[in-house]
Order: structure tokens, then sequence, then C-alpha cells
């Protein structure tokens, strides 16, 4: 659809008190150019702790993707969009001279590149990459980045050897003290995407949850007025965007619904539902309408905290991930681990679907991602850092990574190699260093 | 032997061209070393590009270190991708034609791509954070090439200087001529202390290559005697400068050598260093005394004989160990015999 008239990209729908809701990229934002238009290009990581079984994640050629690992089976429709990396180290994951605390050290260092200070008290580390790259480009969103998880937000305490739970539960750090502690609760960040940026208070909830109102509600008078100017085209995609934020809003009233026994004035876990795969759905939905509207360009998110010990019954596994992962080569606990490691690709490969299934100029929403899948230690019975398990879903834009392969670096080739490649591919070109690298990835795109 | 206590055993890094059997006689020697807890072989490096003796060295490595386990991973052997490749010492390729009688091979060759070796200055780098202040020592035994781009590498010079607390030189005159611009470089800018093993040394104590094949029978397959086996060529005695630099740096206070005064080399245009008497200079040369011969021999063949050993694992004393035990104990864990390799 070409209009004459150009539709601002930071249109937003506001309404009564302090909804506001970003847009996703209409045709009518770019008129007469459609077809050009550059799409801004988003990266997000998902973190997944205690490792792999790597039978399971590696598949045992190179070159072309064909039948994949057991752990990526969920990711076959996708095959052509991924790329499989191997022999990628973080070298300041391992011990070096501090002994005891993989978990800590390689979560706490995996986005910065950086050896922790091992202490509960005196953090130490350094910023990572994702906040360079925010702080570069953040201006051009309403989020700078989000930072999201689905377990465990604690800041303090130890939580492997000595090492600070600050380390185990955060993945993006503003410096070298500050972690950005994820957003657990749906509800939390629903209110952070829709509102005033800010979470609500108790108070503010309650008042909304009793009238029982929906945030479209509040915008129709904008919905309809905006309706009016866009083509057919625009018109489906608006529908379609804004019915996926009513089914987000649902699933959460659902889910607080089931967690009535919960004093509402508790702030959290208000809105966390007990189930994982409910859970995840909530917040990769949103993580997904952010990066659409382009209220952010950049995503993090620890599927659970490194060291995670939750057990997943849903999978009729009650043993802990953590204790399953030091088997010790016994059959029955890498049986167990195989299945958690398929169940967590399982959840990612949803939010996949729906990248892929959003249409954006000539492609789609993954075209113009790098969505890094991927864990701090490889063998987590051994608490090895080489051949990190490590894929990157989606193109980076103008077809920049040529996925589609099991691609092998050489081995020891510093994880930050890829990070610096990312930040170019990000916009942000003058980093020469970054942690410990040694140059950029070569390959990624055989340019 | 240690440099302190509280600490583990030294770190050894070796670097060679490995075009003798004297380079891959100093690694058996620095294996044997660390089944004694004397040293730990921390990293090896060759200077050539040559995927071929890199497959062999692996191999040598894997005899050696036995199967990566839990907090005992197998490093890569490190090999620049640029310059020449040189000669591949025939003997290293033709151990993995050997067969067993069943006709399978008694050798993998594993490194068969440039992706399944690592690049020294990263190796370098990442070996030397995991080795405590001093605590760490360099043997060259080749062209000084991989040093002076480990010079170049970023932050490299701040971790040598932390960390290493010598460098060894074998043969500078011969090695020194193999690339003579490295050799002017280590000798004016290589921020540790430097001693040279010339190849007077190397001549002066020998290899006895006899003991292929008496002390080093005790392991059926030796890819270090078959290699030797294969060499047709070589002298009963060996010269090895590499193997005395090795002895030397793991153990620099046994008596093996004696060594000059300080001062300081330059090198010429020709690569071949000049010696300077100097109070203030940090390089200095092991003397040959001829006293230590046996002594020496005897170190050499039951070193570089030993049966392989996995690195023992060093526990860093806490506080609480420190107060504890105010001998400040290292702490390591018996060594197991490794699986024989598949």
């Amino acid at each position: 659809m070409i209009t004459k008239k150009k539709l601002s990209r930071r249109t937003l729908l506001r309404g009564m008190g302090s909804a506001a809701i970003a847009l996703p990229f209409l045709d009518a934002m770019s008129p007469a150019m459609a077809a050009t238009t550059k799409m801004p290009v988003r990266m997000a990581f998902f973190y997944v702790p205690n490792g792999m079984i790597l039978d399971g994640w590696n598949p045992n050629y190179e070159g072309k993707l064909q039948e994949l690992p057991r752990a990526l089976k969920a990711l076959e429709p996708f095959r052509d969009d991924m790329i499989h990396l191997g022999n990628l180290t973080h070298n300041t994951g391992r011990a070096l001279l501090d002994g005891a605390g993989d978990h800590g050290r390689c979560c706490g260092s995996y986005l910065t590149g950086i050896q922790v200070k091992k202490s509960m008290v005196e953090i130490k580390n350094g910023i990572s990459f994702d906040q360079i790259v925010a702080n570069r480009i953040g201006k051009q969103t309403r989020f700078p980045s989000l930072e999201l998880g689905m377990e465990d937000a604690r800041q303090a305490g130890d939580c492997d050897s000595g090492y600070s739970c600050a380390y185990t539960n955060n993945l993006a750090w503003r410096n070298e003290t500050q972690p950005l502690p994820p957003i657990l609760d749906p509800r939390a960040l629903f209110e952070r995407l829709f509102g005033t940026g800010l979470p609500m208070t108790p108070e503010e909830r309650v008042r909304q949850s009793k009238y029982r109102r929906s945030i479209l509600d509040f915008v129709t008078q904008d919905t309809h007025k905006l309706e009016s100017t866009l083509g057919p085209t625009d018109r489906r995609k608006l529908d379609e965007y804004l019915s996926s934020i009513r089914e987000v809003e649902r699933q959460i009233a659902r889910a607080e619904n089931d967690n009535a026994q919960i004093d509402p004035k508790m702030d959290k876990p208000y809105g966390i539902p007990a189930d994982f795969a409910e859970h995840f759905k909530m917040m990769s939905n949103m993580m997904a309408i952010a990066l659409q509207a382009d209220q952010t360009r950049i995503v993090t998110f620890l599927m659970t905290r490194e060291g995670s010990s939750r057990p997943y019954r849903e999978l009729g596994i009650p043993d802990g991930h953590h204790p399953l992962t030091h088997h010790r080569n016994q059959a029955e606990l890498m049986e167990k681990v195989r299945m958690i490691n398929a169940y967590h690709v399982q959840q990612f490969a949803s939010f996949i679907e729906k990248l892929k299934s959003t249409k954006e100029g000539d492609g789609n929403m993954l075209d113009n991602s790098m969505i890094v899948y991927g864990a701090g230690l490889s063998d987590g019975n051994a608490h090895t850092h080489e051949d990190l398990p490590t894929i990157i879903v989606g193109k980076g834009g103008d077809n920049y990574i040529k996925t589609g392969r099991r691609m092998l670096v050489r081995r020891e080739t510093p994880m930050c190699n890829l990070f610096l490649t990312m930040m170019d591919r990000m916009g942000v070109h003058d980093v020469e260093n970054f942690g410990d690298s040694t140059g950029k990835l070569e390959g990624l795109d055989l340019s | 032997m240690q440099f302190g206590r509280g600490k583990p055993s030294a770190g050894a890094f070796l670097d060679s061209d490995f075009v003798s059997m004297d380079s891959v006689l100093a690694l058996s020697l620095l294996y044997g070393m660390q089944a004694k807890n004397d040293c730990r072989v921390a990293m090896l490096a060759m200077s050539r590009s040559d995927l071929k003796t890199a497959g062999y060295l692996d191999l040598v490595n894997r005899f050696y270190h036995g199967p990566s386990g839990n907090f005992n991973q197998l490093q890569p052997v490190g090999m620049p991708t640029v310059g020449k490749p040189g000669q591949t010492p025939e003997p290293f390729v033709a151990v993995f034609d050997r067969k067993k009688a069943d006709g399978a091979p008694v050798y993998h060759n594993q490194v068969k791509r440039v992706i399944e070796t690592g690049d020294p200055n990263t190796l370098f780098r990442n070996y030397l954070e995991a080795q405590y202040d001093q605590n760490a020592f360099f043997v060259l035994a080749g062209p000084a090439t991989n040093m002076i781009s480990a010079l170049d590498f970023r932050g490299m010079k701040d971790l040598l200087t932390a960390k290493v607390k010598y460098l060894v030189f074998a043969d500078p005159e011969g090695n020194g001529k193999l690339d003579p611009a490295a050799a002017k470089r280590l000798f004016a800018e290589w921020p540790t202390p430097i001693v040279t093993v010339g190849a007077d040394i190397g001549a002066a104590f020998p290899f006895p290559a006899a003991s292929f094949d008496k002390e080093f029978k005790a392991v059926e397959d030796h890819p270090v005697a078959d290699a030797y086996r294969a060499w047709k060529s070589l002298p009963a005695d060996l010269p090895a400068p590499g193997l005395a630099a090795a002895l030397y740096g793991a153990r620099p206070k046994e008596g093996y050598f004696k060594i000059s005064d300080p001062g300081t080399f330059k090198a010429q245009d020709d690569g071949k260093p000049v010696f300077t008497a100097g109070a203030q200079g940090k390089h200095q040369y092991l003397i040959a005394d001829p006293a230590q011969k046996e002594k020496i021999e005897k170190a050499y063949v039951e070193l570089a004989s030993a049966k392989p050993a996995p690195p023992q694992r060093f526990r860093p004393p806490n506080a609480a160990d420190k107060k504890a035990d105010p001998a400040n104990k290292v702490i390591v864990e018996p060594a197991k015999e490794p699986p024989k390799e598949p």
C-alpha cells in the first residue's frame, strides 16, 4: 500500500492513563519506498544453564545443515535460518587461578568476556557487549535494551562456591559493578512495554484488575483513527499485532487467576505461572511484540539462572537440573539432561516460529534478527568452557549471515570474537577489542 | 621442585619448530617431570605451519595426557597459519602407518585441519592467565618467530612479565639464524630473563639413543620411540640442546649445569647472538660441567621414558586452609593411570 503521507515510525496509540502502544512497521511508514526501506537489525541472547549433553547438540558433520541432533529437533523447520557454531571458547569462564565456581564464572562472563571477581560482596565484572550496543543505538528505541528471565532474580548471596548470585542470575551488565536484573514477571513486563515504562504499583494493578479492562480498550479511539488512514495490508497487520497483545493479556490474566491464592499486593511473583512453557510463551510473545514494534533492538533472556536446580516435572523429571548434569556418565541421568536440553529448545523454537511468521518488508522478522541461543558451559559434567553450544538463528539483515550450515571455527577461538562481529553488525563499528577477543569472527558471512 | 609454597608446580610452555627428535624428547622430558610434579606442561606450540607435524605432536600430547576429563582438558597444539611450513620430518608421518596384528592402525591422527590446532598467541594468553605469578617458564627450541608474534599481541607483554620467570633458549646460534629478525627482537625486547643453552651443551650431554630399545620398551606402543625408530639416520648419541633447556627450565637449582654471570645478548644481523657481560643484564648462558654428565644422562633417560601420568589437580588453598595449615602445602589429588589410546 502506498500512501502520500508518511506515518511516523514512532507513532504511538495513546489512551487514558498511562497506556501507550508502539506500532509494528507498517507500509504507511515508508510510502513509495516500502520495498527498499531498511529494517532495523535486532539481536537477542537466550541463555540456558548447566551446559549440554553434547552428543545431542553437536551435529557429526560440517557444512550444510541436514538432520539436526536430538536437542535441536524442534528447530528443524528453521534449519535454513540458523547457523550452528562450534569451538567458540570463553577462557574467562575457566578457573584460571580462582578454583571452583564454573557456574558463577561462566554466566558472569558470558556477555562481558571478563574474569569476574570471586566474591559474594565485592562484585566486579565489566560492561556486557549488549550494553555497549545499547549505549550506542539505544536512543533510537523506547528501551535501549530489555533484560528478561524466568527464575530467581536474587542479587546477593552465594550461588556457586563463593560467587555472588549477581553472577549467576544476570546476563547484562551496565558497568563493572551494576548488573541489569532480568524481569521475571509477565505482568511487570507488560506494564513496562505498554505503560509508562515503569511497573505499576500493587495498588494500580489491583485497580486495573478490578475493572478487568484490556489495554486495547484504552486506545480504541486512537486505533480507529489510525485504521481509517491505512490501506488493507496495513490494517490486517495492525489487527494481527493488536490481537497478539490481547492474547498476551489473556495469558497473563489466566496466570494471575491461577495464582489467585497469592496476595495481589505482593509485588512478585504475582503473575508468574508455575508452568515453564506457559511462562516462556508469555515472556517471549511480549519480547516478539517489543522487537516487532521496534521498542527495543536488544534483548537478553536468561531462561533459567546458571546452576539452576529446577525440576522438570512436566517431563517426568523430579530431579534438579544442575544435580542431573553431574551425571558421571550414568546413562539414566544423561538421558534426563538430554530431555531437558530438548525441552528448552522446543520453547525457543516457538519464539522463532513467531518471528519467522511475522512479515516485515519483503521478508520476515527473523531475516532482520540475530537470535543467539547458547550456554556458558559446554559439557556440564566436566564443566568445560571450550566448544560452547552456540547457534544463531536469523540472517542479521541483508542476508548478512550465511545460514543453513554448521561452521567450526579454530579451537580456542574467543566467543568475544563473535560479539565483536555482532557489534559491528548492530552499527557499532569502532570497537576494536572486546573482552579477550582476538579479532572479528571470520566466516560468519563468507564475505 | 617448585617455585614457592601454595602454588602448583611451574607451568612449562614449549615452543619449537619440531624438526628434530631433540625437541620431541624435550616434550617427553617435561611430561616426565610433570609425572613427578616438578612442572606442568601448560602448552605446546610449533613455529611452523605444518599440519602433519602438528598431528604427530597432538598424538604425543594425547599419549602422555590421556583423555580429557573433569578439570583436565587436553589443549590443542599451537600452530601459526602464516610462514613457511618447512619439511615435515618423515618419522612423524610414518608412526601413523604402524599397524596392529589385525591390520588396524596403532595410532590415529586427529589433527587434519587447521581448525583442530590453536592460534599460538591465543593459547599463550589463555594458558598464561591460568598460571600464578612468576610460576611459568618458556622453553624455546627453534626460531623465535612465535615469541615475537606474542610480544605484539594485545596485553601479552604485561602478562609475560607477571607470569614468566624466565625463557630458556636452546641453541641460540643455530635457531637464531632461522629467523634473525626474531632473534634480534627477542634479545632486545623479551621482558623476562633469558638463559641460553648453546650447541656445545647439546653436544656435551647427548641423549643415549640406546635407551629407546631399553627404558622406552616399558610401554608397548610409544609414539616417541616409534618416531625414533623410523628416523633411520640418527646417531647413537643425539645432540640434545632442547632436552638440556627443558631440564634446566624445570629444575634450575638441581646443579646439572653451571651458569654464567649476568650480561646481555645482542643478536647480529645473521641472528647469531653476542654476549656482553654486565651485572645489570638479564641474560645468562649455561656452562657445561663435565662432572655432571652421568647425572644428566640418567635424568634424561629416566624422565623422557617415564610412563604417562595425567596432570595432578591443584586446589588453590583458601583462607581457611591457610589458617589450618601454616605450611600452606600444595594439595594435590593422586595421579591415576590414564586409559590406553583407543
